[in-house]
């Protein structure tokens, strides 16, 4: 890692930092001003990520210099730039406060992150590995999205059932936009993942042919896209919408972040890298 | 000076408000009748159904405003007795603060409206093209709507709404994000559903169907929005397709049941549906409730949001006040400069121009001194000048902090001959 992209780093998680504890205190003291201010320091942040992570690409040379510093960074990278996004299209900069909490999570884990250590075991590394994780990456964020638009869903939803709209309920935004936005994340999320997945199977049908080991990780990451197909399919299908949605999309985000700690530390799996 | 004459809805019944409305809208050229009396510079006449009131610039206060007292009472056909009790007179300070509290809406009937700033800029800008405001006044209000723009910034004062129909509206911007093409389904045909109606209209919802009993009120109301009247018996079948519903009708049964509602529920595939109940009895089931998605508010509920407002609208009415306090300051900062400063600098440069024109006339013998012994004499001729008026600026000063500046200041430019 150059001088350079380490500064760059260390900016990028000192504006995360700060555009986290902004949109925290501004949920506290219910401020919109605040946020607003937040989703301005993240998107430099963002910014600075992006020219780190350009830094990286101009000094890569083979995989062995890509470190799980940079693939966490991508994640959080991914993220943010999709919250962004969705900035300029709705005024719901109140979901700052449930997204950047997850952006600055994957940056600290970056952080202690060596960038020598290899990342992808030598021999698997490969375009097809690379789609694999990117689209796979990608489709997660996507839905970590929806689950956080879920999660807000649900206060606001508790918020109006109750009668008690009060300023909290002013702060965040309508349940339409909302439910809106966890369309969104599923409605993408799921083909980018889908896209992912099948990237690695074709890439461990040549590795190992017929017989891949039995990985907990490809498992349990099966068994989370079949819950949220099942849910883009009640979502279409059905019309499943508003607080149940939010509610099976919470809960899907938790089943997700507790296997993926769970097979990481616990389970022995080739996808012990990430 | 500044002086302020008026009544207002807290200190005039109903009946004076509007004899003083009438008797200031029939005269056509109020303002150069009011600029002719003896003593006003510069005058604003403001008129509202809760407000009459008069801003003017003053010479010789007491009197001047005395006469603007007895002008109201005159027109508003006020006995004294009457005059006395409703008419409230405040100067400079005061004065100045009442109007910058009026102007951001602090002093209205209902605290936050916004319409009394546009009258107010209206009431402006009849006095300016009528050449009745000058330099004080023109100050005066651009610092009143300051005031009020910071107030509407800067506090939360205008932030929630403050009556039924608007609570409905901003509880379904809660829910659905943008009203624009949402439908509407009023049952009944009372005054406040169509209130509400008309305030969901003018923020884009659109489609409007009216269910009554009788279906030739349901077409009269329908035509207004543009709407389509249907039967109760179409009832059901509304209920799958709208967003919003709005129920008051005099049915002493619930009119929309919990079951009727989840029923509709599974046919319009979970859309979010926001009912508003404010008929007493209540026409909607308070079951309906329990159905996912769907969110009935009674006018209990909507009356508890609007309380909590009201109490909210007084608390950020506290940060309000402290604002005004600070433009108030602001300006009489300003104003007391306006009285005392002209003369100050004009006695300053008389005796400056004194002290020129001897030193030139000794010019001829002071050449024979030596350079020193010149400026020794030069710094004793301005030491002296500035030790005598030290005392004149110092009070003038003083006084003017106080808005008392203006007799002494004119004794000033008389002693002084300042005006020669």
């Amino acid at each position: 890692m150059t001088s350079v992209e380490g500064i760059l780093f260390a900016a990028a998680l000192f504006c995360c930092s700060l555009a986290t504890g902004g949109y925290l205190i501004s949920l506290l003291v219910r401020r919109v001003a605040l946020a607003k201010i937040s989703t301005w320091i993240l998107a430099a942040g963002f910014m600075l990520l992006a020219l780190n992570l350009l830094f990286a690409a101009v000094h890569w040379t083979d995989w062995s210099s890509f470190g799980s510093r940079h693939f966490l960074s991508i994640y959080a990278w991914v993220i943010a730039g999709i919250y962004l996004g969705l900035q300029l299209k709705t005024k719901t900069r109140l979901l700052g406060a449930f997204i950047a909490p997850f952006i600055l999570l994957f940056l600290i884990a970056a952080a202690g992150q060596g960038s020598d250590r290899n990342l992808v075991p030598s021999q698997w590394q490969g375009g097809l590995t690379t789609l694999h994780l990117v689209l796979a990456i990608a489709g997660e964020a996507l839905f970590v999205l929806a689950s956080a638009a879920g999660a807000m869903f649900l206060i606001q939803n508790n918020l109006l059932k109750n009668k008690k709209p009060g300023p909290l309920g002013r702060l965040l935004p309508s349940l339409g936009d909302l439910d809106q936005i966890n369309h969104f994340g599923l409605l993408w999320g799921f083909p980018l993942l889908t896209l992912g997945m099948i990237g690695g199977a074709v890439y461990a049908a040549f590795v190992w042919g017929g017989s891949w080991p039995a990985d907990p990780k490809v498992v349990w990451s099966f068994a989370v896209w079949v819950f949220y197909g099942f849910l883009l399919h009640q979502r279409l299908a059905i019309g499943w919408k508003g607080s149940r949605m939010a509610v099976l999309s919470c809960l899907g985000l938790i089943a997700f972040l507790l296997s993926a700690l769970g097979i990481r530390f616990c389970l022995a799996t080739v996808h012990n890298f990430i | 000076m500044i002086g302020l004459v008026g009544l207002n809805h807290k200190t005039a019944p109903l009946a004076v408000r509007e004899r003083l409305f009438a008797g200031c809208q029939e005269q056509a050229n109020l303002l150069a009748d009011l600029k002719a009396i003896d003593g006003v510079l510069e005058i604003l006449h403001l008129s509202t159904c809760n407000r009459v009131e008069l801003v003017a610039s003053l010479e010789d206060a007491p009197r001047a405003l005395g006469e603007l007292e007895s002008f109201l009472a005159r027109y508003g056909g006020l006995a004294d007795e009457e005059a006395a009790a409703c008419l409230y007179t405040y100067r400079d300070r005061e004065a100045i603060r009442h109007l910058f509290r009026v102007t951001s809406s602090l002093d209205s009937l209902v605290m936050g409206e916004a319409q009394i700033l546009g009258q107010v800029k209206d009431a402006y800008r009849l006095a300016l093209a009528q050449n009745a405001t000058g330099v004080v006044l023109n100050r005066l209000m651009h610092r009143a709507f300051r005031a009020a723009k910071r107030v509407r910034t800067e506090t939360g004062i205008a932030a929630n709404p403050v009556s039924v129909s608007f609570a409905a509206v901003e509880l379904a911007k809660k829910i659905f994000g943008t009203l624009a093409g949402r439908k509407i389904l009023i049952i009944g045909a009372g005054e406040m559903a169509e209130l509400t109606c008309t305030h969901l209209v003018g923020n884009g919802a659109e489609d409007i169907t009216v269910v009554n009993r009788s279906p030739a009120q349901a077409r009269l109301l329908a035509e207004k929005f543009h709407g389509a009247a249907v039967g109760l018996e179409a009832l059901d079948e509304a209920l799958c397709d709208v967003d919003i519903v709005i129920s008051s009708t005099g049915a002493p049964t619930y009119v929309v049941t919990g079951e009727m509602v989840r029923r509709c529920l599974r046919k319009r595939k979970n859309r979010l549906l926001f009912l508003v109940d404010i008929a007493v009895p209540r026409d909607i089931d308070p079951a309906a409730d329990e159905v996912e998605n769907v969110y009935l508010y009674n006018i209990d509920h909507l009356q508890d949001i609007v309380d909590e407002n009201i109490k909210n609208r007084r608390r950020e009415a506290l940060k309000a006040e402290a604002i005004i306090e600070e433009e108030v300051a602001n300006y009489t900062n300003w104003l007391k400069e306006l009285e005392a400063v002209p003369t100050i600098v004009s006695l300053r440069s008389k005796a400056e121009g004194i002290v020129r024109t001897e030193m030139e006339k000794a010019s001829g013998w002071m050449e024979n001194l030596e350079n020193a012994d010149r400026e020794k004499v030069e710094a004793l001729v301005h030491g002296i000048v500035n030790k005598v008026l030290h005392a004149p600026v110092a009070v003038m000063k003083e006084e003017s902090a106080e808005f008392a500046s203006q007799d002494i200041v004119a004794a000033a430019r008389q002693l002084f001959r300042l005006d020669d």
